[in-house]
């Protein structure tokens, strides 16, 4: 062991930061949250049209078919209205477990 | 019509300029020199004004309801793509980069990156993202003067250039600057009035014109009316997910949208303000594809017809013409007018002013003359803006495209070169310099590989289109940044510990 005035070299393992390696502590809890985040933001975002696209090929048909919402598709209001408050939902949501994440670890210290 | 001067938008023009400068001048004492950080605290609702104040270009007052009058659904992929962005930008590097503490694209690739080279290139492509987002505000300013004094596009061009460069002169001879929230407030109001009334002409729901275009959209023609609501009418679901991905990837990347991050007190505040910047930005959103919407219901009970040419021709400024069309008051149609270019001269002279900023201190100090005086490198910035504004000039004549498509493709360079850069730089420890260049190499050519060669190869264009490459681009350059940054020696041990100890710590 080095003497305590001279620091210690860190080992490779110590500077280690890999998204999906994340370090013990503080930053697993926050990749995880982001990881929730970013999952909920592609299936809504990318999933209808995935969606649409696989099941509905022909216009007249889709538009006969799909459901309504105030007198327009469903998915057409999901994309021009809806995910934007999604959107907004989800910034709020992580947020407030940064928030949460931060002060108690922050507390802790 | 179409050939005369019109005084009342020209006259509130004046006034609007002339009262922006005043109120910049009332309320520079609250701002901080440098990056115009504001040192006491706001409220999150303020930041959040601010930040869609910064946003709000002429792509987003003008260009997504020309994409949506064409379109249809298909203009979804740029609204979803553009606020989608704020959540990757949030969630992935928000925080990080404001804990690294750089204020600049270049200031945080050569630090993390331990790189002068790095930054040179990061400067360089930040500099062409700024040129290539002004031509498309150009597009906009040359022809809304086009549209309000009756004379050719490129006579306009060259008129709206003088008047963004004598803005940017009177306002920082005179150190005023701009008042965010209250310019936010400015825009939103031009945007959604003039709307509202529209809606009440056209005989659908007044106060929530954000809901009510969905019946017009039912009411047109069958045909018309298909073609608006089916999704791929107007493009595949690949272009329409690459489109969303590659803006909403170029967003989170866009070196003067994360600069808003350091203009406020602290972290949280930064996050906060986003949430309210999100729902700011999407109240512009929520209305733009209704004047599309709007224009086509009156073509269609009017029983005009528009050839796609002319539609395709003016498409730009149907928010106006729409107005225009349904008989509006003339003071609101001018409102809609001054509010497109507002909306473009903020985004220009910002850009302009970055851009210069850039080339005086990243190139010519760094690389050229490291021992240029400071006078001597604000005179550098000057010429380099003159420079920039004329060039914006030259390409804009020709404008590649529409509005939201020249930016878009500005999203893809970001999205490409920068995103990349940034996230690698703070998600994984072992990217180093020459993976960081190498991936801004990549990048750099997939982005402009299709538009130079997209003729001799078609099917190159088809999978990379020049508006939406970085669906494949972003991916093959991290994959690149990642092998290069492996066949290399690792980046220096503070460099990775400062990202243990203060970017990835609470």
């Amino acid at each position: 062991m080095l003497p305590p005035t001279e620091p210690a070299p860190p080992s490779r393992e110590d500077l280690r930061i890999n998204f999906f390696h994340p370090r013990p502590g503080f930053m697993r809890k926050e990749v995880t949250i982001i990881w929730i985040t970013l999952a909920a933001w592609a299936i809504m975002t990318f999933g209808i049209p995935i969606h649409l696209a696989i099941t509905h090929k022909d216009p007249v048909n889709t538009l006969a078919e799909v459901p309504y919402i105030f007198g327009i598709p469903a998915y057409f209001w999901f994309s021009g209205q809806f995910l934007i408050l999604w959107f907004i939902f989800l910034c709020f949501f992580f947020n407030v477990l940064i928030d949460w994440l931060t002060s108690s670890y922050r507390r802790r210290r | 019509m179409e050939q005369s001067v019109k005084f009342t938008p020209f006259f509130l023009l004046g006034c609007v300029l002339i009262l922006s400068v005043l109120i910049g001048l009332l309320t520079r004492r609250h701002d901080k020199g440098g990056y115009g950080i504001q040192v006491r605290s706001i409220g999150h609702a303020r930041i959040g004004a601010a930040i869609a104040s910064n946003w709000m270009s002429a792509a987003s007052f003008l260009g997504i309801a020309g994409v949506f009058f064409l379109h249809g659904y298909f203009a979804f992929a740029y609204i979803l793509g553009w606020t989608g962005g704020y959540v990757l930008l949030l969630v992935l590097m928000g925080s990080q980069i404001r804990r690294f503490g750089k204020y600049t694209a270049p200031d945080f690739v050569e630090a993390r990156y331990d790189s002068s080279v790095a930054r040179v290139f990061s400067a360089i492509i930040a500099i062409i993202i700024s040129l290539i987002y002004c031509v498309a505000q150009y597009k906009g300013i040359g022809m809304v003067f086009a549209w309000m004094l009756g004379i050719d596009y490129t006579e306009a061009l060259v008129f709206g250039t003088v008047v963004t460069l004598l803005f940017l002169m009177i306002a920082g001879a005179l150190k005023a600057s701009r008042n965010q929230q209250m310019h936010y407030l400015l825009l939103i109001l031009s945007f959604v009035i003039p709307l509202m009334m529209i809606a009440k002409k056209l005989g659908y729901n007044w106060l929530v014109p954000q809901f009510s275009y969905g019946s017009a959209l039912r009411d047109l023609p069958a045909k018309v009316s298909i073609d608006y609501l089916y999704p791929w009418t107007f493009g595949t679901p690949y272009e329409w997910i690459a489109l969303c991905f590659t803006l909403m990837v170029g967003t989170a990347g866009l070196p003067h949208v994360l600069s808003r991050f350091y203009t406020v007190p602290n972290n949280r505040d930064a996050r906060w303000g986003v949430v309210w910047g999100l729902f700011f930005i999407g109240l512009l959103y929520w209305s733009a594809p209704a004047f599309g919407a709007f224009a086509r219901s009156w073509l269609a009970s009017s029983g005009t017809e528009l050839d796609p040419v002319a539609a395709q021709a003016m498409a730009d400024i149907i928010v106006i013409k729409t107005a225009e069309w349904v008989g509006l008051n003339e003071i609101l149609v001018s409102v809609l007018a001054i509010g497109g270019i507002l909306a473009a001269i903020s985004t220009i002279t910002g850009l302009l002013v970055t851009g210069a900023g850039a080339i005086s201190y990243d190139i010519y100090y760094r690389l050229i003359n490291p021992k240029a005086s400071e006078r001597h490198l604000l005179l550098v910035a000057k010429g380099a803006l003159l420079v920039l504004a004329l060039l914006v000039l030259v390409i804009a004549v020709n404008p590649p495209g529409m509005i939201a498509q020249i930016t878009a493709v500005a999203f893809a360079l970001a999205g490409n070169t920068l995103f990349p850069v940034f996230l690698l730089g703070i998600w994984w420890d072992r990217a180093n310099k020459y993976g960081a260049i190498a991936g801004m190499l990549v990048g750099t050519v997939i982005t402009f590989a299709p538009i130079l060669f997209g003729h001799l190869l078609p099917s190159l264009r088809a999978v990379l289109p020049p508006t939406s490459s970085a669906l494949i681009g972003a991916p093959v350059v991290i994959l690149t940044i990642i092998i290069v940054s492996r066949l290399t020696p690792p980046p220096p041990d503070h460099l990775r510990r400062f990202l243990v100890e203060k970017v990835h710590s609470p």
